[in-house]
């Protein structure tokens, strides 16, 4: 990515930073039951052997909204949507980017993971994060 | 669950809903307080411990709120659920009651917003990830709106229905924040919050305070009143945090929460949905009252929007849902929602709504919702069913 390397970014221990970001969820080594974020112990079977693992990079759109009035440090509009991970059942909010807010967000489109501007800083600057990107 | 005493709200009181920037929150507790205690005809040295619920109001504002009124040394117990943090103290009041620990208890709810804030989406906690990256309460509900508008085919025409059906109510509720009829077409050219929820469709910000007097049964012709209101029974009544919504958050439905602890409220009572006539639920926005009227079992699944569209839960309907106006009309002053939904129920239940009274309701159902959590079905959950 070309930004300067003293950006901010928000929780940075959540994703891969390459070219093809993923997210970092959390699975159990006994259970195979994967959480977003990595929880301390697996919420089904109470063992505390999760390890870090990485998501696929594409995920379905369960739902969207197109927010337009927010708190502050949140410029609208943006898209904010729940995306499945189906196969390891998990579900993670976050912002979604498409060309067109309008027309291009559909329910159970595919959707991949990227990094992006998600908010302000009290400066003014950028603030970065993992968000989802609508798949034409 | 072990033989429990029963309980009985013995006096009720509240406040508007509204702004009142210059009230502070131990102001607005101690009128509904003393209100309480007034209506339930106590000596104030009778309350035996107290539960304040709130959530943004500050430390020890239980204890400031009835110093104001000479109730001091007793046990003061802040609590906090979110939303659902009012009726999260009565059930704190119920079970020290229940159990046998305390006779007479005092449980009220308080919060003002508008010294805080002046619009817009209600602040939360922001070490929550979600919340850190755009999260709030109006998105997080416009997405279950649009799933459940897809799901089962429903307009957001509906959605503005549900609006005027509340705002219908509230008009003649003296209490209510928003007593101005609309419509369909005004609630749809409302600006937009969050696609499909437009203005109207969220509640609003707003200050308010309740209070509840409650008293084991076997004290009801021991203690001093100089009063005889009819006692109100609590029938059931459970509170749950929120669980894994499908173990690893497939769904993220907080109905799920409302169906289980209802569930539960519903077993305590020995009554069902059929059984229930008159009913304040969490509102929040217009789309919960569709999907939290299924939880309770008063609709089935996908269903609760006939409830709306054949106007079954207006307050002369097969079931009055929200006669207050509910959170979207009435006000939903976060802490003081939850005693608020259950002053009205006690109000309804005595025939004293003045100009809104439900035709000769026997037993009420109080539902809050409190808060939101990724993977989770909400915070806190509380369901309580009252009788005459």
């Amino acid at each position: 990515m070309s930004e300067p390397e003293d950006r901010k970014v928000l929780h940075a221990d959540l994703f891969t930073e390459d070219p093809e970001p993923r997210l970092i969820a959390g699975k159990s080594k006994s259970s195979g039951n994967w959480t977003f974020p990595a929880y301390l112990a697996d919420p089904v079977s109470f063992q505390d052997d999760v390890e870090p693992t990485l998501l696929p990079r594409r995920g379905i759109l369960h739902s969207f909204t197109i927010v337009r009035r927010s708190l502050p440090d949140f410029p609208v509009p943006f898209g904010l949507g729940l995306v499945d991970f189906p196969e390891q059942e998990v579900r993670v909010m976050a912002q979604v980017e498409a060309d067109d807010l309008e027309n291009d967000l559909k329910l159970e489109m595919e959707v991949e993971t990227i990094v992006g501007i998600v908010r302000k800083a009290k400066d003014g600057s950028d603030i970065y994060s993992y968000k989802f990107r609508a798949i034409k | 669950m072990a033989s429990l005493r029963d309980v009985y709200i013995i006096g009720v009181g509240q406040h508007p809903c509204g702004k009142f920037p210059t009230k502070a929150a131990h102001v607005l507790g101690r009128e509904v307080t003393w209100a309480a205690i007034k209506d339930a005809g106590i000596h104030p040295r009778d309350i035996e411990i107290a539960f304040c619920g709130h959530v943004y109001q500050g430390m020890g504002v239980g204890q400031r709120t009835l110093k104001d009124i000479g109730i001091v040394g007793q046990p003061v117990i802040n609590v906090e659920g979110a939303c659902g943090s009012g009726t999260l103290s009565f059930w704190e009041a119920w079970r020290s009651i229940a159990y046998g620990q305390n006779n007479l208890a005092l449980a009220w709810g308080v919060e003002n917003l508008s010294k805080i804030m002046s619009g817009g989406p209600l602040p939360l906690e922001e070490d929550d990830i979600e919340v850190a990256l755009g999260m709030s309460m109006p998105g997080l509900y416009a997405m279950r709106a649009r799933r459940y508008m897809d799901e089962y085919g429903v307009s957001a025409e509906t959605l503005a229905k549900v609006v005027v059906k509340s705002r219908k109510h509230a008009a003649m509720n003296p209490i209510a924040q928003f007593r101005k009829e609309t419509t369909v077409e005004q609630v749809m050219a409302d600006p937009m919050i969050a696609d499909p929820l437009t203005r109207s469709m969220c509640c609003p910000i707003g200050d308010s305070a309740a209070a509840t007097v409650l008293v084991g049964g076997d004290m009801l012709n021991k203690i001093k009143r100089d009063k005889d209101r009819l006692p109100i029974k609590v029938l059931g009544i459970a509170a749950q945090s929120g669980g894994y919504s499908s173990a690893t958050g497939l769904t993220c439905d907080p109905s799920e929460n409302v169906t289980r602890t209802s569930g539960m409220a519903y077993e305590h009572a020995g009554l069902g949905p059929k059984d229930i006539d008159i009913a304040e639920i969490h509102d929040a926005f217009a789309i919960a009252e569709l999907i939290v009227a299924e939880a309770l079992g008063f609709a089935k699944k996908g269903e609760g929007a006939t409830l709306i569209e054949e106007e079954k839960s207006n307050y002369d309907g097969d079931i009055a849902i929200n006669p207050s106006g509910g959170l979207l009309s009435r006000g939903h002053p976060v802490g003081a929602t939850g005693i608020l939904q259950t002053v009205e129920i006690v109000n309804q239940l005595r025939g004293e709504a003045t100009g809104y009274q439900v035709p000769n309701p026997k037993i009420g159902l109080i539902e809050t919702m409190g808060g939101a959590q990724p993977a989770m079905d909400g915070i806190t959950c509380v369901v309580s069913i009252l009788g005459k």
